[in-house]
């Protein structure tokens, strides 16, 4: 139950709530915390940030308050890698990476979490790389003083599938590239490919441990494949070959490789011509040439994925379509731009 | 209680269709009896333990109604027309009441429960089967005052309406200016022009063997008041 006091009458009361003070461009914060008892120098200010009336607030015996709920949400969405601490501001709790890893967030969670009424919680992108320490989401009940059913309803929404946002760190993968091409293999030009992914795997705290050259030649891309599963690759690349010209036989040697499942197109660009392939369960990444031209590709979005062990299909490739596009901008500012983030 | 996908079919072939309102009725009754515990409501142990309302008339109702094993002639099915999608679950034997609505919001998250899926009731379908029942529904601790007279069991009470003679069960009549009326003679009725008729074929009965082939024409129409 609320009553309203005029902030002259308030000396000696204890705030219900916290404050917030805003000066553009200089602070946002709080004025005052929750529990903070008036006194006779606080009326000016009160009144300067537009607070001529403050609620003094019994709560009923089904009623919460929102630095009560806060947590309640804060539990409840928090998965797996990620941190959060008891102490609202401002009713809100906000919820850390407790590692350096790939933000996952269940969407469907997260949006029937937000279609209740008295809730929120905003994330980052789902499949954004994040750092140990870094905020990933934060979440606040709506009202000051709210039922506590629909918070603990909100609660266990959110807590579908062990938690709406989770930090997975990446595998450390040891990694076998075969560059593919007669061009590269008959030394008529010099590799451009494994520099590339070497850097690209490297970034992500992956290993290379053998690249391979191979011609057009279906057989020779099956023996590099199955030479890098003998070795003990837990994940292999193929570069070039994957187009529709009649020397483009990476895929073929991949089938022949053993590969059960295999999805080839992806609803990017650069980078339709991916393809994503298993063989004993070990993924298998066909990448097309824009990977040598373009500084980030549909590999950078999969990449990630695959080293915390998602298992990528022709689902995967299709949904990442939304925001698919590459705006191509003269200076890439990749992960900072839409690109891959619309899913 | 059975699977959730064995009820789900057997309801939709008693009912008619698959549709998303049955995915929604079966999981509904199986949470209305979960919270009321009934684990088997159709069995003879329990089946006199539980009372259903409905609060629509639609998919959803049957599908209430195919899994709770409730039915409108053995008293233990109410339907109430609100024009909501919820049910109250009651345990007779413990009073325990649950009414569950289908939450509105779980329409609008089909579309992220079930993306991959062409079609707004084939998404609905897969996205109710997929939402937990938080989503899918609130719930809500109820009271039920249930009237003697709506329980099930043999009738309690039998009277006469004192304008046309016809009986009325359960404590249905209504009492006008110390008469004793049944519904419709007290203007309280669905139907209105009331005329009684004769018609083709009213000899007929299942053992008489004349398989309804007496021609017997309209004759004439006496209007009841």
């Amino acid at each position: 139950m609320f009553k309203k006091i005029r902030v002259e009458d308030a000396v000696g009361e204890k705030l219900s709530h916290d404050i917030t003070e805003i000066r553009p461009g200089e602070f946002k914060g709080t004025a005052f915390r929750k529990g903070h008892t008036i006194c006779d120098e606080d009326i000016c200010h009160l009144q300067k940030l537009g607070k001529n009336h403050l609620y003094l607030i019994n709560l009923e015996k089904d009623e919460i308050h929102e630095n009560q709920a806060a947590p309640i949400l804060a539990n409840g969405l928090a998965g797996p890698g990620v941190t959060w601490e008891d102490d609202p501001k401002e009713g809100k709790i906000c919820l850390y990476a407790e590692t350096d890893g790939l933000l996952v967030v269940d969407k469907a969670n997260l949006a029937a979490f937000n279609m209740v009424d008295e809730v929120m919680c905003a994330s980052l992108h789902s499949y954004t790389l994040v750092k140990k320490g870094q905020q990933i989401a934060a979440t606040r009940p709506i009202p000051l003083v709210m039922k506590r059913t629909p918070v603990e309803r909100a609660a266990a929404i959110a807590q579908q599938n062990g938690g709406t946002v989770s930090v997975h760190e990446l595998k450390n993968s040891n990694v076998g590239i075969v560059i593919t091409g007669n061009e590269v293999f008959n030394g008529l030009i010099d590799d451009k490919f494994a520099p590339i992914l070497n850097k690209k795997i490297a970034a992500i705290g992956s290993f290379v441990s053998e690249i391979t050259f191979a011609p057009d030649d279906v057989s020779l891309i099956q023996l590099a494949i199955e030479k890098h599963i003998n070795d003990g690759c837990d994940l292999i690349l193929l570069s070039g070959g994957m187009s529709v010209d009649p020397d483009d036989v990476t895929r073929k040697g991949i089938y022949q490789a053993g590969a059960t499942e295999m999805h080839y197109g992806a609803a990017v660009l650069p980078g339709a011509m991916f393809m994503v392939a298993y063989i004993s369960g070990i993924p298998i990444l066909g990448v097309p040439a824009c990977g040598l031209h373009h500084k980030v590709t549909v590999l950078d979005l999969i990449l990630p994925r695959i080293l915390i062990g998602e298992h990528i299909g022709k689902k995967e490739l299709a949904f990442i379509g939304h925001g698919g596009l590459c705006m191509d901008c003269p200076e890439c500012t990749h992960p900072h731009c839409p690109f891959g983030k619309g899913m | 209680m059975e699977s959730f996908e064995y009820l789900l079919e057997e309801s939709a072939r008693t009912h008619g269709h698959l549709c998303p309102g049955q995915v929604v009725g079966v999981r509904m009754a199986m949470l209305g009896c979960r919270l009321i515990g009934l684990d088997n409501p159709k069995s003879s142990e329990q089946i006199k333990k539980l009372l259903v309302y409905v609060e629509m008339d639609r998919c959803t109702a049957d599908a209430v109604a195919y899994v709770t094993g409730v039915k409108l002639g053995r008293r233990s099915l109410k339907f109430m027309d609100y024009g909501i999608m919820a049910a109250t679950f009651i345990n007779l034997t413990t009073d325990k009441s649950y009414r569950i609505i289908s939450t509105e919001e779980s329409r609008d998250l089909s579309d992220v429960y079930a993306p991959e899926v062409e079609g707004k009731s084939q998404r609905q379908l897969l996205a109710y089967k997929r939402m937990p029942d938080s989503v899918l529904f609130r719930v809500q601790k109820v009271h039920v005052n249930i009237n003697e007279f709506d329980l099930p069991g043999p009738t309690k009470q039998k009277n006469t309406c004192s304008q046309c003679g016809q009986v009325i069960r359960d404590g249905r009549e209504i009492v006008k200016e110390g008469q004793t009326l049944c519904k419709p003679c007290s203007g309280n009725s669905y139907f209105s022009h009331a005329m009684e008729i004769s018609w083709p074929g009213m000899d007929w009965s299942p053992l008489n063997g004349k398989n309804g082939k007496s021609q017997a024409g309209f004759v004439k129409g006496t209007a009841l008041s």
